[in-house]
């Protein structure tokens, strides 16, 4: 982990961090001057109602997106200064995605979607990957799936999927926004409880977006937003103590 | 990460059925067009040169370089003639024989002229003098009944035409029709016996050429070292008599010509109609048929115009026998009909009758009529045996003519029916060389020597050439009267005739074929598939040597022809680019469209990190697997058809195609470079048409995949 600038020990960093967005003629501002670290291992929520700039701010975080001004640093980077390749890089090896609308792949089944990144990555073989995406969808509680297309599979299987998905390269930051927002209440908790399950025990990363106040409670370290702005950080519960090394078992590139 | 993107490949089109369908059958089709074209036209060049080369060009074709025109084998109206004269050919044979690649290089010369054959009146005249001579008045009287006959007939015709046209303008015609109107007069022939010299002298000069108008005859001609020519180009084949011995002068005739040209015109319908009733067509629904039927029927005097008293009488009571006592109106049989000239003879009815045939009894006249009439008739006009009169333009602008034998009929192996190759006659190069005009200095000699001993002294020496090709009519006319008994049967008309006969017996050597003047060549090669190195290596040869030669290819040499195949590749290549155009419009929008669907799962593959290559590839790789799919299906099927058409043959519905495909039908064969070709081509194009949406799908952002929600 380089540790170039920013706060030091913070996986994700964010300086005075603007982002605009042009509406026709109109410029209309999403961040306004966000300042913010997240240590790794933490599991952070942010909230907000509608329209208030979490969405942005993941997408910052996520590298599909660059700050209008200020400095966005993940895993290290300065994104600002990243071309689009090396931010297609840092995404494919740093990062995990998960989606509201679950976003998988519809022509592939189940083991094909999770298996899907490790493919991009390249550099495994057919068995390392087959193991790994075994090791996920048992974890995912979702063993008896593996060749179900994801129209076979109900919204819940589908989150867990796509959990699992943006796990299998082990990645150091899970970024979701809203993944509990298609999923009914029980379905919901349930996924929460494995995101926070995954953070106690790998260490990784967890920074999601919500606004639905049940959920939000599940969270180590909230961050309100209102119209682009940092409107409180509640530390409520206790993160997963981050391991020594939180990726030894998993960073031998698979 | 290939198998990936083939299988998200092969999972998409068949998320997508429909549309797959439609596109997957665009390229079917458009597939196995381009695979029934390439093998059919392949199989057609492939035909067709073999057609050509083993009939008439050779594989390769020299002239001239120094020529005003192209060399045209089987030229059009606009082509021109004056290709110039190879130099020298005895040391180009020479030099290109000592190829490895050359079989043989033979001289060549084409051209047209025109024929005149012995007409009927001719025939019978040299008869009488032939049956008079040997005492046989028995057979010699029905003879010169049937030429009083024929004189009257012709009398009577000419009377009737002088009503429609004003001949008297021209003296020659007027004087003519006058002789003919003199010796159809009973006076002519009350005194006839006793006054057989002067009356046959009159009919031969006077008369007999005023028949002769329909016996002119156009035939078009290949002059060629005959020895070789039979023996290197392998269509040839003799069908009857025997080939020009080695060295002589003589004609063999193309069959095709022999009995579309030359062949009494009754029998040759009852031949074509009787091939049409074969193939399946009846008198009820076929126009053709029955205009031929009506032919037959109105020009019965086809046949009884041939026939002497007892011939006549021979045929009606054939005739009599086989149809059966006349129809009520059996009064129209006997009864005469215009004519006041003599009576029409019984059998002109009967004849009648007998040619108005119908489906149920045309096999049994067609066979009655070879086995009775055709015996009684001069069957063809020009036969084997016979020695043909053949006068040409030449290169001078004057008529020449050479008398040349006819040695016998054949032909182009495939090519039987097609008037494209069947219409080409072959005759020795030296009688060509005369006709045409070129005259070595040997032949000079040759022809003063000829003189002498002809006892034709009085032709100054400047007239020779002008005696030889019977330009003068005078001249022709001072020799014919001379009289030379011992060429009575042959047609005497043009006084040159007569040592043109003794040329006939004239042995040339190689050097003499050879030597003289040569217009074009053609080089068959021992394999046709060196035609490129032998034409470089020629083309080199003539270079080093300074030879004044170019080469064609028999492509090039054969003017439109060649171009044919060129002309059909151009109208299959417009076919398929309509089709692939489509098929590309129509990949390329459905694939903009699914770019357009597929923007969230394109984004969201960004975010996860998927690159733009592996964008483009994904969305490539759908087309080329789309391509090679149903490409793979539209060669399977178009290998079916091929293979079909190969086992039953394309039949060839007219004599163009008969040429084209090297016989009546053409069995297409496939070979591993049509297949490559299409499939190549069906997978570029779908390749093609993907490459603006591919590039559409790889500017797809991450962000797409966030987008269902509010920021």
């Amino acid at each position: 982990m380089t540790q170039s600038g920013g706060q030091p020990g913070a996986i994700v960093s964010l300086d005075s961090v603007y982002k605009n967005y042009k509406l026709g003629s109109v410029e209309v501002p999403a961040l306004r001057g966000i300042d913010l670290a997240i240590d790794a291992g933490e599991f952070t929520v942010i909230a907000g109602p509608s329209g208030s700039g979490k969405t942005t701010l993941l997408n910052l975080v996520g590298c599909v997106d660059v700050a209008s001004s200020g400095t966005v640093r993940v895993a290290g980077e300065d994104t600002g200064q990243l071309s689009e390749r090396a931010l297609t890089q840092l995404r494919l090896r740093a990062l995990g995605f998960i989606f509201q609308s679950f976003n998988l792949v519809s022509v592939l089944d189940a083991f094909q979607n999770v298996e899907f990144p490790l493919l991009l990555q390249g550099g495994s073989t057919k068995g390392e990957r087959a193991r790994r995406v075994d090791e996920l969808m048992d974890k995912v509680g979702l063993g008896k799936y593996k060749h179900h297309r994801p129209n076979e599979l109900s919204g819940g299987q589908r989150q867990r999927v796509a959990i699992a998905r943006a796990l299998v390269t082990n990645p150091r930051i899970v970024l979701a926004d809203e993944p509990t927002a298609n999923l009914d209440s029980a379905t919901g908790h349930a996924i929460i409880d494995l995101m926070k399950e995954l953070n106690t025990t790998q260490g990784t990363t967890f920074i999601f977006s919500t606004h639905d106040p049940k959920v939000m409670h599940q969270a180590g370290r909230l961050v309100e937003l209102v119209d682009g702005q940092i409107a409180s950080i509640q530390q409520l519960g206790v993160d997963a103590a981050p391991p020594a090394d939180p990726h030894a078992p998993a960073t031998a590139q698979v | 990460m290939f198998g990936t993107l083939i299988r998200i490949a092969m999972r998409n089109l068949l998320a997508h059925k429909l549309k797959s369908f439609i596109v997957g059958g665009i390229l079917v089709f458009g597939t196995m067009l381009v695979l029934l074209g390439a093998a059919l036209l392949g199989s057609i060049e492939a035909s067709m040169a073999e057609s050509i080369t083993g009939s008439v060009s050779g594989h390769l074709q020299l002239a001239s370089s120094k020529g005003k025109d192209q060399l045209v084998l089987f030229p059009g109206p606009l082509d021109g003639n004056e290709i110039g004269v190879i130099e020298d050919f005895p040391k180009v044979r020479a030099r290109l024989e000592a190829l490895p690649e050359v079989r043989a290089v033979l001289p060549q010369g084409f051209d047209y002229a025109m024929i005149f054959a012995a007409n009927l009146i001719d025939r019978k005249l040299a008869n009488m003098r032939t049956l008079r001579g040997k005492g046989e008045l028995e057979t010699y009287r029905p003879v010169r009944d049937h030429v009083r006959r024929i004189v009257e007939l012709l009398d009577r015709d000419i009377q009737r035409i002088r009503g429609v046209i004003d001949l008297d303008k021209d003296d020659g015609a007027r004087r003519g029709a006058e002789d003919v109107h003199h010796a159809a007069q009973p006076e002519f022939w009350a005194d006839f016996e006793e006054n057989f010299a002067k009356r046959m002298e009159f009919l031969e000069n006077k008369v007999a050429q005023m028949a002769i108008g329909e016996d002119i005859l156009f035939i078009r001609y290949m002059g060629t070292d005959i020895a070789r020519f039979t023996s290197t180009f392998n269509r040839f084949e003799m069908v009857r008599g025997e080939p020009i011995p080695p060295g002589q002068r003589g004609v063999v005739l193309n069959t095709l010509y022999h009995e579309e040209m030359l062949k009494q015109k009754t029998a040759r319908r009852l031949d074509k109609m009787k091939d049409k009733i074969a193939e399946g067509a009846r008198f009820e629904s076929d126009d053709e048929l029955r205009e031929w039927r009506r032919m037959n029927v109105t020009q019965y005097k086809e046949i009884s115009w041939q026939l002497d008293d007892a011939a006549a009488d021979r045929v009606a009571e054939k005739l009599r026998a086989h149809l059966g006592p006349a129809p009520v109106e059996a009064a129209e049989a006997a009864s005469p009909t215009d004519d006041a000239s003599g009576p029409a003879h019984a059998v002109d009815g009967l004849l009648r009758r007998f040619l108005d045939m119908d489906d149920g009894n045309f096999a049994a006249r067609y066979q009655l009529f070879y086995d009775v009439i055709a015996k009684e008739l001069q069957l063809y006009r020009v036969d084997v045996g016979d020695t043909l009169t053949i006068r040409g333009m030449s290169q001078g602008g004057y008529m020449s003519s050479v008398n040349v034998k006819v040695y016998g009929t054949f032909r182009f192996q495939g090519l039987d029916k097609s008037a494209l190759g069947g219409m080409v006659n072959l005759m020795d190069i030296v009688s060509y060389r005369d006709l045409y005009g070129f005259v070595t200095a040997e032949q000079k000699a040759e022809i003063k020597a000829l003189e002498k001993r002809s006892g034709l002294q009085e032709i100054a020496a400047e007239n020779a050439e002008d005696a030889l090709f019977g330009e003068d009519a005078d001249l022709a006319a001072e020799a014919s009267a001379t009289g030379f008994d011992e060429f009575a049967d042959v047609d005497m008309s043009k006084g040159a005739a007569k040592w043109n006969e003794r040329l006939t017996d004239i042995v040339y050597t190689q050097a003499q074929i050879d030597g003289g003047v040569v217009r074009n060549a053609a080089v068959v090669l021992n394999d046709p598939k060196q035609l490129q190195a032998a034409r470089i290596a020629i083309e080199r040869i003539a270079a080093e040597e300074k030879l004044p030669i170019k080469v064609l290819d028999w492509k090039q040499a054969s003017g439109m022809l060649g171009n044919f195949v060129s002309v059909i590749y151009a109208v299959l290549l417009v076919a398929i680019l309509g089709v692939f155009g489509v098929a590309l419009l129509i990949i390329n929008n459905s694939m903009v469209l699914s770019t357009m669907e597929r923007t969230k799962e394109i984004g969201t593959i960004r975010a996860i990190g998927g690159s733009r290559r592996f964008v483009l590839w994904m969305f490539l790789i759908e087309s080329i697997v789309l391509g090679a799919v149903f490409g793979a299906i539209g060669v399977g099927l178009g290998a079916g058809i091929v293979g079909w058409l190969g086992n039953v043959g394309i039949p060839a519905t007219n004599d163009t195609l008969v040429f084209l495909f090297g016989g009546p039908r053409m069995y297409p064969w496939l070979s591993g470079a049509h297949v490559a070709f299409a499939l190549g081509l069906v997978v570029m194009v779908t390749t093609i048409s993907t490459i603006y949406p591919a590039l559409l799908a790889t500017r797809v952002t991450p962000l797409e995949a966030m987008q269902d929600k509010e920021g």
